[in-house]
């Protein structure tokens, strides 16, 4: 098979792992060497889908043997088969890289014979790039369920990025979908890797830097090829992030490619609105301060359509409001609906200059829509209605506009 | 009081200094270029002068910082028409309140500043992404670009760094200035660059390139809205992959 056939093959067969990032390794160049990893990452073109095309995102090969229901490269499934070999994968890199086409190499692959067989051919891969081609740019790889611990060490001493995918955020759920792979093959490299990582950070202090997946790792979450709710997603997410140190966890709207009984049907759109209000309460932990029990509890264990979830705990949370804009801590600025985190540190050191207006926060461009029911401005409230009556909600709710369903709606969500 | 500079960096800075030597408050600071003539005859000629320019450029790091000079340059490399009217108010504010005058952005005139410089800095970015290199007969790589902004002496740090073991040309073929790297060091040119079309040697990567981006989108989610809204149209005559 041609080259441009594989490539053809093997991109077809990555592009629905969402993760797309280059963020978070700062490697550096040598003299007479290629590449190096920029900290807050690079985003080199956006597909048609709008997706940012960072890393050359592959397959080494998607000739798989299991038979993951929600999976397109199935054992099952009559696709079109290919498989890169090492030397050829480094080529296309390296040439891309050259010419500014992308930021590196995200490599994935379906399972080739054996979990250990496949890992070793990334590895040689990898190893190929790092000491033949000289190559200091950003590697992305996937781990596979079931490898031996021994090759996820090797891969993370090359690699600037792990991770290894959850996909189905339940047990029950990778039983019934995946019965070939165990939760423990996945949950048992991430702690290994998360210890790799710990140990390498403390050589550090007293030795020679040793690099092991300095841009930490990360997974994905499918959302919607279950039964399962917002909440466990977000109880997953949070503990993803808290026992596994993950940088960051992925959201997938699952897109059917197979015909399943214990799958949605094939005609099923993607979730595009539920991944987005995934993603908005993900940031919310990351960044915000939130838990993911402020958010949702059993008694609204998914988040509401019609309001994004900052929007939705504040309305559950009205005696906390409104806030005067030139004394709340940033904590609690942050926690305005309306106001990022970006403006509300540019409000805080803005109003250490000077006391702040409302004519200001407009002049600042701080979206006031929403904003302006949640706060004070010198002691005036300029909400106009009674900020605890039912009409807040009404008001507060997307609207559609022709910009389409909200889940549309760029993201903050495509670099870092 | 109008005053007319030469458009330059330093022409600015001069004008600001001028106006403080004269105890003045020009309405604006234009270059000869945007000037038009006028039957007002309240207008200034500002000679370039180095000495003068550096007393404002050091004025500028003392009294407030050098992440501020940072900011004016690059709100000046916006070539916004009335920069040099933006550059002298936000100085005034500045040289009054020190370096903090950087987070006082409730005040329209350091706002319009922030404003200039961030569009640079989100270009400069951007170009660290979309710019494409092409690999010519010669061996040598050659990016041209029309960045909105004066943008080549921003970027071409990163690509020296990066990209230090090949000879490239970055050529911004809307201004025709040029930043040249040989593998040591970056020189910079304003001599028009011209690449015949068959000089080129690529076409193996770019179709390669052109099949990956291709089957890299989703089809039950496209969106070119989104994606036009990350990568404008306007960019797209030098993109390979929009070729």
């Amino acid at each position: 098979m041609q080259l441009l056939e594989k490539l053809q093959v093997l991109a077809d067969s990555a592009k629905y792992d969402v993760s797309c990032s280059s963020s978070g390794s700062n490697r550096a160049n040598k003299k007479g060497q290629v590449g190096n990893a920029a900290i807050a990452g690079i985003c080199h073109s956006w597909a048609d889908d709008g997706r940012c095309i960072s890393l050359l995102k592959v397959l080494f090969s998607n000739c798989c043997i299991y038979d993951c229901k929600y999976c397109v490269n199935r054992i099952t499934n009559d696709i079109k088969r290919a498989s890169f070999t090492p030397d050829e994968l480094c080529a296309l890199t390296i040439e891309f890289y050259r010419r500014n086409y992308i930021e590196g190499l995200f490599l994935s692959s379906a399972v080739i014979k054996s979990p250990d067989y496949t890992m070793e051919l990334m590895i040689e891969t990898l190893r190929k790039l790092r000491n033949e081609h000289k190559f200091n740019g950003y590697i992305h790889i996937k781990s596979i369920p079931g490898a031996d611990l021994n090759l996820i060490y090797q891969a993370g001493l090359l690699a600037d990025r792990m991770s290894i995918n959850i996909e189905l955020p339940s047990v029950q759920g990778l039983k019934l979908l995946a019965p070939q792979k165990k939760h423990e093959s996945i949950i048992k490299p991430m702690s290994y890797v998360k210890e790799q990582i710990q140990g390498a950070n403390e050589l550090t202090i007293y030795k020679k830097k040793q690099l092991f997946v300095p841009a930490g790792q990360t997974t994905q979450l499918i959302v919607g090829a279950t039964k399962d709710s917002d909440l466990t997603i977000l109880d997953l997410t949070q503990s993803l992030y808290k026992n596994f140190k993950l940088k960051r966890v992925y959201y997938s709207a699952y897109v059917p490619v197979n015909a399943d009984t214990n799958l949605p049907a094939i005609t099923t759109s993607p979730p595009l609105l539920r991944e987005h209000r995934i993603y908005q309460a993900d940031w919310l932990l990351r960044f915000y301060g939130f838990t993911a029990r402020e958010l949702l509890d059993e008694g609204h264990s998914n988040f509401d359509t019609r309001v994004d979830p900052k929007c939705d705990w504040a309305l559950r949370n009205l005696d906390k409001f409104p806030v005067e804009i030139n004394k709340a801590p940033l904590e609690m600025l942050m926690r305005v609906p309306g106001i990022g985190y970006k403006m509300a540190e540019k409000i805080v050191r803005a109003r250490r200059v000077a006391p702040l207006s409302y004519e200001d926060l407009k002049r600042m461009r701080v979206v006031l829509k929403r904003a302006r029911y949640f706060i004070t401005c010198k002691g005036m409230y300029y909400g106009g209605i009674d900020i605890d009556t039912e009409d807040l909600y009404p008001i507060l709710s997307e609207v559609k506009t022709s910009k389409g369903i909200p889940g549309q709606i760029s993201m903050l969500d495509v670099r870092s | 009081m109008i005053y007319v500079t030469d458009g330059t960096f330093e022409g600015i800075l001069t004008a600001v200094f001028e106006a403080y030597r004269n105890r003045e408050e020009p309405r604006s600071i234009v270059t000869e270029k945007c000037f038009q003539t006028t039957l007002d005859s309240n207008i200034r000629i500002i000679e370039t002068n180095q000495e003068k320019s550096d007393r404002v450029y050091n004025a500028i790091v003392d009294k407030m910082s050098y992440e501020v000079l940072e900011q004016i340059y690059k709100a000046w490399l916006s070539e916004y028409h009335d920069v040099g009217t933006a550059i002298y108010k936000f100085i005034k504010i500045g040289l009054k309140i020190g370096k903090k005058v950087i987070s006082f952005i409730q005040n329209p005139d350091v706002q319009k500043l922030n404003d200039l410089s961030m569009k640079v800095s989100k270009e400069v970015h951007l170009f660290t992404g979309i710019l494409r290199f092409n690999k010519l007969k010669n061996g040598i790589y050659y990016a041209r670009i029309e960045p909105d902004n004066n943008i080549v002496m921003l970027i071409a740090d990163h690509f020296a760094d990066r990209l230090s073991d090949q000879p490239w040309i970055i050529h911004d073929a809307k201004r025709d200035f040029s930043a040249l790297f040989d593998t040591n060091q970056v020189v910079y040119t304003s001599e028009k660059i011209t690449i015949p079309a068959d000089y080129k040697d690529d076409r193996e990567f770019e179709m390669l390139w052109k099949k990956y981006f291709k089957a890299i989108a989703i089809e039950s989610r496209i969106n070119p809205k989104l994606q036009r809204s990350f990568m404008p149209v306007r960019y797209w005559g030098n993109l390979t992959e929009k070729q």
